[in-house]
C-alpha cells in the first residue's frame, strides 16, 4: 500500500467528514447569532467547552450516555441563550439603531472579555485538568475503513442537526423570517417580521448548536477550560469562507475546511496545518471578501 | 522609574518603622510565627492544565508538615503557610512574582514554579538576591546553561539522556525499525533532535518521521502512515492532549507495533481514563519514579496523595515536587533559614528522597538514572534501567 492508497482510502475521507460536520455545527451557531444581530461572539468556542464539560459530568457522575444527554444539554444551552438574550441583548439592541451599530464593534471586545472570564471561572470550578471519558470506542470496519463508534455517532448527529436547522431555515415560516432578518434586516422589520422574536430564536439556536457540538466533541477529545478557543477560530474561518450570515454556504465551507485540514496535512505536513488554514482564510478574505460561496445577485 | 523607586523607598522606610514597632512586643513568642513559603504557579492560561499535579503535591506536603507540628527549622518547629501568585502561564510574570516574593512579601523560603521556561526565567532573580530554590519540574538540556549556585534540577528526564537511554532500551528489546512523531513544543522537539541520531547510530531504521503542531485535532493521516510503515516501535514524542489523540487513533486504525512509547501523559491518571485501560496497557513513558519499598516514603506518598485527591500522583511531576520539598526540609532542618548555608548544603550533600538518593553536581542531579515506566495491569512499573526496575517490559499486543 503506497501513500496514494492512503490518500484515496476512505479513512481520510471519513476523518474529513467528521471534522467538517463538527465545524459546520459549531459555525452554524456563530453564524446565526452574527447574522440576526450583527454580534460577533468570540466566546462561542467556550459554549462548546461548557457543552463538553456538561456531557463529561453527566457521563462520569450520573452515568448518562452522551447521546441521551445531548438533546438535554443542547436544550439547556438554548435556554441559557434565551435568558442571555432577554436579560442583556434585547435591551442593548433595542435602544436605537445608533447603539446597535456601536454594539457590533463593541461586541468583539465584550465577548473577548466574557471568553477570558468564562475560561478562568471554568478553570477554578472544573480544575484546569484535562478531562475525558470512554464512550462507544469499539471499532467498526467498513471495507478498509476502520471507525470508532463515537466518531460515527458524532458525524451522524452533527450532520442530522445541521440538516434539520437548514430545513427549518428553508421551509418553515419562522425560519424564513430568520433568513429575512439576516439578509434585509430593515426590510424584514417593515414587512412585519417580529425581529425581536427572530433574534431570540437566533440566540437560542446560536447557543444550543455549539452546546450540542461540545457534547459530540467530548466523546472524541479531551476537554479543558481552554479547549473551546480552537473552535472559535474554526468557526470564524468557516463563516468568513462561507460569508457572514450565509447559512447554507457556511455548511459547505465547513466541509471544505475539514477537507483542507485532513488532506492538506496528509499531503504536506501536520506542521503546516495552521499555515494551510489561515492561508485559505486570509487568501479568501483578500480574493473573495464576501465569502467564496457568495450567491449571485446578492448585493 | 526614579520617582517610583524614591516613593518605594519612602514607603519602605515608613513600613519598616511601623512593622518594627508592631513586631517588637511579638518578639517574645516569635517562634510561633508561621514560616512563609512563596512560589508562583500557572493557575490560569494554557499551562494551568499541567500544573495541578505539582500544586496538589505542595498542598499535601503543607498539610502533613503542619499536622506534625510544623517544619523543623534548625531544631524549632514552625508551621508553614504559602504565599502563592498566579503567573498566568507567562515566564515574565513568574520573574515579577519571585521579585515581589523576595523584596515585598519577604518570604522565608521559596518553592519552584512549574515547568522549564519558568525555572530558567527566575534563575537570575535568585542569583541577584542570593536566594536558593530547589527546582523540580524542569527538563531541558538548557538547564545546564543556568549558572550553578541558587537553583538545582533533580530530574533525570533530560532530552539528550532520554535519547541515549531509550535507544538502549530499544536495542535490548531487539527493535529494528521505528516511526518517530514529535510535537514541536520544546521538550518533545529536543528529545527528537537527540533521539534520531542515536537510533541511526544503533542501526535502527527510521521508516517514518514527522512533526506536528500542539493544536493538532486529527492524526488520521499520520497514524495511517505509521501503520503502513509496519515498524517494531512507535515513538510518539507527544504532550498530554496529543498523547490521547495518538492512542485513540492508533486503536482505531489498529497500529500493530509492539513497542509503543508515548512521551508525556501516560504517567498521569487521566490518560487511562481517556483512552481506556486496554489501550493504555503496555504503553511505555517517561518517569523515573515509582513507589518501591527501597525508596523510603515512596509508598506512603502515593497512598496519602490518593487519599487526599482521589487519584494517583503523576509519576514524574508529583514525585519531583515531593523530592524538592524533602531536600528543602533537610537543608532547613540543618541550617535554619541561613540562605548561604542552605545553598552550600544543597550543593554538596547527598539526600535520601522518595526517588532514592539525590546529589547535585552543579545544577544537575547526578545519581537518579534516566528511566522509563510501563503501564501494566492498570498500575505503573519502572521497567528501565534494570538497576531500579520493579517490573519487566512486556510488548504491547493490542489496543
Amino acid at each position: 500500500m503506497g501513500f496514494l492508497d492512503i490518500l484515496l482510502s476512505g479513512q481520510l475521507l471519513f476523518a474529513a467528514l467528521v471534522t467538517g460536520a463538527l465545524y459546520a455545527l459549531v459555525a452554524l451557531g456563530l453564524n446565526l447569532v452574527y447574522g440576526t444581530m450583527r454580534v460577533l461572539n468570540v466566546a462561542h468556542g467556550d459554549l462548546v467547552m461548557l457543552g463538553a464539560y456538561a456531557a463529561f459530568y453527566a457521563f462520569s457522575m450520573a452515568g448518562w450516555s452522551p447521546l441521551l444527554a445531548a438533546p438535554l444539554i443542547a436544550a439547556i444551552g438554548g435556554l441559557a441563550g434565551y435568558a442571555l438574550y432577554t436579560s442583556v441583548f434585547r435591551r442593548l439592541l433595542d435602544v436605537g439603531a445608533l447603539n446597535a451599530t456601536r454594539l457590533e464593534g463593541n461586541s468583539l471586545l465584550l465577548f473577548f472579555g466574557i471568553s477570558i472570564l468564562v475560561q478562568n471561572v471554568a478553570a477554578a470550578v472544573f480544575t484546569p485538568n484535562n478531562q475525558g471519558y470512554q464512550y462507544l470506542s469499539e471499532i467498526h470496519q467498513l471495507g478498509t475503513v476502520s471507525m470508532t463508534g463515537n466518531r460515527i455517532a458524532a458525524l451522524l448527529i452533527a450532520g442530522a442537526a445541521c440538516a434539520a436547522i437548514a430545513v427549518f431555515l428553508g421551509r418553515s415560516v419562522s425560519g424564513l423570517a430568520l433568513r429575512a432578518v439576516i439578509e434585509r434586516r430593515e426590510a424584514a422589520y417593515v414587512v412585519g417580521v417580529n425581529v425581536d422574536r427572530v433574534q431570540a430564536m437566533g440566540f437560542v439556536l446560536g447557543c444550543g448548536a455549539p452546546a450540542l457540538g461540545g457534547v459530540l466533541i467530548s466523546m472524541l477529545e479531551q476537554c479543558s477550560p481552554f479547549s473551546g478557543f480552537p473552535f472559535t477560530i474554526a468557526g470564524f474561518i468557516v463563516i468568513i469562507l462561507g460569508g457572514l450570515g450565509n447559512i447554507g454556504a457556511g455548511l459547505a465551507a465547513a466541509l471544505l475546511l475539514g477537507a483542507i485540514e485532513t488532506y492538506g496535512v496528509a499531503l504536506t505536513s501536520a506542521n503546516l496545518r495552521s499555515v494551510l488554514l489561515y492561508g485559505v482564510f486570509v487568501g479568501s478574505l483578500l480574493v473573495f471578501p464576501r465569502g467564496i460561496f457568495l450567491r449571485r445577485g446578492r448585493t | 522609574m526614579k520617582t517610583s523607586s524614591t516613593r518605594r523607598t519612602i514607603i519602605k522606610a515608613a513600613a519598616g518603622t511601623a512593622v518594627g514597632s508592631i513586631l517588637v512586643p511579638r518578639a517574645a513568642w516569635a517562634q510561633e510565627a508561621p514560616l512563609r513559603l512563596g512560589f508562583s504557579m500557572s493557575r490560569t492560561g494554557p499551562l494551568a492544565v499541567a500544573t495541578v499535579s505539582q500544586s496538589n503535591t505542595y498542598e499535601l506536603w503543607r498539610e502533613q508538615v503542619n499536622a506534625r507540628g510544623g517544619m523543623d527549622v534548625a531544631g524549632r518547629k514552625r508551621k508553614v503557610e504559602f504565599v502563592s501568585y498566579d503567573d498566568q502561564s507567562k515566564p515574565d510574570q513568574a520573574v515579577r512574582v519571585y521579585e515581589k516574593l523576595i523584596t515585598d512579601d519577604k518570604v522565608d523560603l521559596l518553592l519552584a514554579p512549574w515547568g522549564t521556561p519558568f525555572h530558567i526565567a527566575i534563575a537570575p532573580v535568585l542569583e541577584k538576591y542570593r536566594f536558593p530554590v530547589v527546582g523540580n519540574t524542569a527538563a531541558s538540556v538548557n538547564v545546564r546553561k543556568v549558572k550553578p549556585g541558587y537553583i538545582w534540577f533533580p530530574t533525570s528526564a533530560i532530552p539528550d539522556r532520554i535519547g541515549t537511554e531509550l535507544t538502549a532500551m530499544l536495542v535490548e528489546n531487539k527493535v529494528k525499525t521505528a516511526a518517530v512523531i514529535a510535537n514541536v513544543l520544546p521538550f518533545t522537539k529536543e528529545i527528537k533532535n537527540f533521539l534520531e541520531p542515536e537510533l541511526r547510530k544503533a542501526g535502527i531504521e527510521i521508516r517514518f518521521t514527522t512533526e506536528y503542531p500542539p493544536d493538532i485535532k486529527d492524526m488520521t493521516s499520520i497514524v495511517a502512515q505509521i501503520k503502513q510503515a509496519g515498524v517494531d516501535a512507535v515513538l510518539a514524542l507527544s504532550y498530554p492532549g496529543d498523547s490521547i489523540l495518538y492512542a485513540r487513533q492508533a486503536k482505531e486504525l489498529g497500529v500493530g507495533s509492539p513497542f509503543q512509547f508515548v512521551a508525556v501523559g501516560p504517567s498521569e491518571p487521566f490518560f487511562a481514563k481517556a483512552v481506556g485501560n486496554t489501550a493504555a496497557e503496555h504503553i511505555v513513558t517517561i518517569a523515573h519514579w515509582s513507589p518501591r519499598p527501597e525508596w523510603k516514603g515512596s509508598q506512603e506518598f502515593e497512598q496519602d496523595y490518593i487519599r487526599k485527591f482521589g487519584q494517583e500522583p503523576d509519576y514524574l511531576n508529583s514525585a519531583l515536587a515531593w523530592v524538592s520539598l524533602q531536600i528543602l526540609e533537610a537543608a532547613v532542618s540543618r541550617n535554619g533559614l541561613d540562605k548561604e548555608k542552605i545553598r552550600q548544603f544543597v550543593s554538596s550533600e547527598t539526600f535520601d528522597t522518595i526517588n532514592g538518593k539525590v546529589k547535585f553536581d552543579g545544577v544537575q542531579n547526578v545519581i537518579t538514572p534516566t528511566a522509563f515506566v510501563q503501564i501494566q495491569q492498570q498500575g505503573i512499573k519502572l521497567v528501565w534501567p534494570k538497576s531500579i526496575a520493579n517490573g519487566t517490559y512486556v510488548p504491547k499486543s493490542g489496543w
